[in-house]
C-alpha cells in the first residue's frame, strides 16, 4: 500500500511546491531592453521579466495599445526609465504605486535637449527629441545607478531574496563599472577628437565620457536629402569631425558619400531594443572596440 | 368585538376630517423619530465604515471636515488644492504609498473622480461590465450611474463645464465609457472615474490640437520662430479623445504643481502611520488627518442634535397624546345623546368602552400602517437621503 501511496504524495508536494514557486515569481515590465537587462540579471530565476514591445522598434517612442497597458496594470513591478522616456506614459492608466523610476537618483542631472524638428523612423511615426536626453544609460555609472535602483524595488517586493538580488548586482556592477573604465580610459587616449551623432541619442556618452561630439538628424537605413549635407557641411565648418557615430550600420551609399568628404563611420548600438546577438554587455563591448579602432588610429 | 370595529369604521369614516387628523398627527409622532433614528444609524455605519478603511487623508489646511466629507463621500464643498508633489512627497518618505484624489468636476451631476487605478485596488472596487481605464479620455462608472443613466461601457458621458456661461473657463470633454464597476453601496457607486491626467485635461492643463508646425490654416498662428510657435485662441481644440487623436494630447507646465483636491496615504504600518502624521504636524500648507477622528467628531455632533430633536419630539408627543385624550373625552361628551341611546337600547357601559376602543385600535392600527409604509419608503432610499441630507 505505502508504494502506491509514496509516490502519490511526492507528486503532490513536489506539484504544489512548482505552484507556489510560479505564484512567487514577480511579474516585472520594463520600458527598454537595458532596464529588462539588468532586472533580469538581477532577480534571475525570481522574476519575469517583460519587454512588451516589437524588437524592431524604438522603445522610446513605442505607442502601446489597450492589451498591452492591462499586461502593465497587472504587473508586480513596472520598470520606468525616467528623463522623459515613454511618452505615452502621460497617456496611459498605470498604477502609481508599481511604479519605479530607476534613474530619480540622477534626475537634476538630466540633460535638456532644445526644441528640435519633428522626424520619423520605423514604425514608431513622428516624434521629436525635445525636452530631456533620455539615453541614460549609455553613461555606464548613470546605468549602475539604475541597476540599483532595480535592485531596491525588487528587495522590497521580495525581501526574503535580498542576499541573490546583492549578489547578482554586485557582478552586474563590476561587469558595468569595467566597461565604464574602458572606455574613459580609451577615451582618454585623445579628448581631442571630434565626433559627429548621426542621431541626437549620444548626450550621456558624450558627457560622461569627454567625446566632443555634435549630433544630426540622420537614419541609418535612410539615405540624407540634400539639405542634410548642407547642414552637414555648414556644421563641419565649426566642428571638424572625422568620424560619425551611427546607431546601427547606415546605408552603404551614406557611407561612401561620407567617406568621400573624409568622413568615416562607426557604430555605436545604444542597445535601447533586444540585440539581434548577444546582450547589453556584448553590445556595449562591440561599441567599445569600434570606438577603440577610432583612438587607436 | 367585530361588530364594535365594525360600528366604530362606521363612526370613523363618517367623521373623516377628524378620524384623518388624528391618524396624521399620531403617525407623524410614531414615524419622525423612527425615521430620524433609520437615517442617523445609515449615515453612522456609512460614514464610519468608509472612514475605517481609509488610514489616513492629506489635504489642504482648512475645513478637515470638509477635506474628508469631499474625499471619501464625494461631497459639494471643495477643500482647499493641494499639489501632486504632496502625493509623491508621501511615497518618496517610504513609510507608504499615496493614492491622489482630484474632486473638482462633474458630469451629469455625478462626481468625477480624478484618481489612479491603485484607487480600485485599495476600495477593493470590482468591474461588473467592461474593462478597466486605460487610456486619457476613458472613464468607469459606478453602478448606480449606469443605473440611474442606462450607461454601458462603449457609451460615452460629457463632464459638465464649471459654469453654463464661463466661455473661458473648463470645457465639457466626451469621456468614453470602458466599464461599470460591481455596486458597492458607497460613495463610488455615484461617481465617474477618470484617471488623473484625464481630470487635468477637463481642467485645461492638458490639451489636444492639430500640429501646428504642419496646420495649413496660418490664421490660427500668432508668432512663429525657430525654436516655437505660437497659437492664438482661434486653434480648435479636441473635446473628445479618440485613437486618432490621443497621441496629440499634452500637457504644459510643471505637471509636479498639477492640482489635486486631496491624497489618501496608506501607511505601511502603526509605526509609519504615526511618523506620516508627525512630519506634517509643523507644516503650514498641508494637514494629514485621521478619518475616523473627524467622522467621529461629526457622529459627536449629529448625535447631539439628534437628542435634542428627541426631547422636541417627546415633548411634541406627549402634547399631542394628550391632545388626543382630549379629543376623546370632548367627543365622549359630543357624543353624550348617542351614548345614551345605546344604554337604552339595553346595550351594557361596557359596549360602549368597545366602542371607543374600537375606535382607538383602528386608528392607531391605520397609523402603524402608514407609518411601518413610510419608514419602508425611507429604509430603501435611506443611502440616498443620507447622501441629501449629510454629505451634500
Amino acid at each position: 500500500m505505502n508504494t502506491i501511496i509514496r509516490p502519490f504524495i511526492v507528486s503532490l508536494l513536489l506539484l504544489a511546491s512548482m505552484a507556489a514557486s510560479a505564484a512567487d515569481v514577480l511579474t516585472v515590465y520594463t520600458v527598454n531592453y537595458p532596464l529588462a537587462f539588468f532586472a533580469q540579471q538581477i532577480g534571475g530565476k525570481h522574476i519575469k521579466v517583460v519587454l512588451p514591445m516589437p524588437p524592431d522598434i524604438d522603445p522610446a517612442f513605442w505607442e502601446p495599445d489597450v492589451m498591452d497597458i492591462a499586461g502593465f496594470q497587472q504587473a508586480d513591478l513596472i520598470l520606468l526609465n525616467g528623463a522623459g522616456y515613454s511618452k505615452w506614459l502621460k497617456r496611459a492608466s498605470l498604477p502609481r504605486r508599481k511604479l519605479v523610476n530607476t534613474s530619480a537618483a540622477f534626475q537634476h542631472d538630466y540633460i535638456s535637449v532644445k526644441q528640435t524638428a519633428t522626424h520619423r523612423h520605423g514604425p514608431g511615426g513622428d516624434h521629436s527629441h525635445a525636452g530631456t536626453a533620455f539615453t541614460t544609460w549609455l553613461d555606464l555609472n548613470q546605468a549602475i545607478q539604475q541597476a540599483r535602483a532595480i535592485m531596491l524595488a525588487l528587495e522590497k517586493h521580495r525581501p526574503e531574496q535580498t542576499d541573490n538580488f546583492r549578489q547578482n548586482f554586485t557582478l552586474l556592477e563590476t561587469e558595468l563599472d569595467d566597461l565604464d573604465k574602458t572606455i574613459r580610459n580609451t577615451v582618454a587616449k585623445d579628448p581631442e577628437k571630434l565626433f559627429l551623432a548621426s542621431h541626437p541619442v549620444y548626450q550621456y556618452l558624450a558627457r560622461r565620457y569627454n567625446i566632443n561630439l555634435k549630433s544630426m538628424m540622420w537614419e541609418p537605413e535612410l539615405v540624407p536629402d540634400n539639405s542634410q549635407w548642407i547642414a552637414l557641411q555648414q556644421l563641419l565648418g565649426t566642428h571638424d569631425a572625422k568620424w560619425m557615430m551611427w546607431e546601427g550600420e547606415p546605408d552603404e551609399q551614406s557611407a561612401a558619400r561620407l567617406q568621400t568628404s573624409g568622413i568615416s563611420s562607426l557604430v555605436f548600438n545604444p542597445c535601447a531594443n533586444v540585440p539581434d546577438d548577444g546582450d547589453f554587455i556584448s553590445v556595449m563591448k562591440n561599441n567599445i572596440m569600434e570606438i577603440d579602432k577610432v583612438f587607436r588610429r | 368585538m367585530i361588530n364594535s370595529l365594525y360600528i366604530a369604521w362606521h363612526y370613523l369614516v363618517f367623521n373623516k376630517l377628524r378620524s384623518a387628523t388624528l391618524v396624521a398627527c399620531i403617525t407623524l409622532i410614531a414615524f419622525l423619530p423612527m425615521a430620524l433614528q433609520l437615517v442617523l444609524t445609515e449615515s453612522e455605519q456609512m460614514l464610519q465604515s468608509r472612514a475605517a478603511s481609509t488610514p489616513l487623508l492629506l489635504g489642504a489646511r482648512g475645513s478637515a471636515l470638509d477635506l474628508v466629507m469631499k474625499s471619501l463621500y464625494f461631497g459639494d464643498e471643495v477643500p482647499g488644492i493641494v499639489s501632486m508633489q504632496a502625493a509623491d512627497e508621501i511615497t518618496d518618505t517610504g513609510l507608504g504609498y499615496a493614492i491622489p484624489l482630484y474632486l473638482r468636476f462633474q458630469a451629469r451631476n455625478k462626481p468625477i473622480v480624478g484618481t489612479n487605478i491603485d484607487y480600485f485596488d485599495f476600495r477593493k472596487l470590482k468591474l461588473a461590465q467592461g474593462r478597466m481605464l486605460a487610456m486619457l479620455g476613458e472613464c468607469v462608472i459606478g453602478a448606480s450611474v449606469a443605473d440611474e443613466y442606462g450607461l454601458l461601457p462603449g457609451d460615452s458621458i460629457v463632464s459638465s463645464p464649471d459654469t453654463l456661461f464661463d466661455l473661458a473657463g473648463v470645457y465639457a470633454l466626451k469621456m468614453n465609457i470602458t466599464g461599470v464597476l460591481e455596486r458597492s453601496h458607497t460613495a463610488d457607486d455615484q461617481a465617474v472615474f477618470v484617471d488623473l491626467n484625464t481630470a487635468w485635461v477637463i481642467e485645461g492643463l492638458g490639451h489636444g490640437h492639430e500640429d501646428l508646425s504642419k496646420t495649413r490654416d496660418s490664421s490660427v498662428i500668432l508668432k512663429r520662430t525657430e525654436d516655437n510657435i505660437t497659437a492664438n485662441a482661434k486653434l480648435f481644440q479636441y473635446t473628445e479623445i479618440t485613437e486618432e487623436n490621443r497621441d496629440g494630447f499634452h500637457f504644459h507646465g510643471d505637471a509636479s504643481i498639477y492640482p489635486l483636491t486631496a491624497v489618501i496615504a496608506i501607511p505601511n504600518d502603526t509605526k509609519a502611520a504615526t511618523l506620516l502624521r508627525g512630519r506634517y504636524l509643523e507644516n503650514q500648507q498641508y494637514r494629514i488627518v485621521r478619518p475616523t477622528e473627524v467622522i467621529e467628531g461629526l457622529l459627536e455632533n449629529l448625535f447631539r442634535i439628534k437628542s435634542v430633536i428627541d426631547s422636541v419630539i417627546a415633548i411634541v408627543g406627549l402634547a399631542t397624546v394628550l391632545a388626543i385624550i382630549l379629543v376623546f373625552a370632548l367627543s365622549v361628551r359630543l357624543r353624550q345623546r348617542e351614548l345614551t341611546t345605546i344604554f337604552k337600547l339595553g346595550c351594557s357601559r361596557m359596549t360602549a368602552v368597545k366602542l371607543i376602543a374600537a375606535e382607538i385600535v383602528i386608528i392607531l392600527s391605520a397609523s402603524s400602517i402608514i407609518s411601518a409604509g413610510l419608514l419602508s419608503v425611507v429604509l430603501a432610499n435611506a443611502e440616498t437621503l443620507v447622501r441629501i441630507l449629510i454629505f451634500n
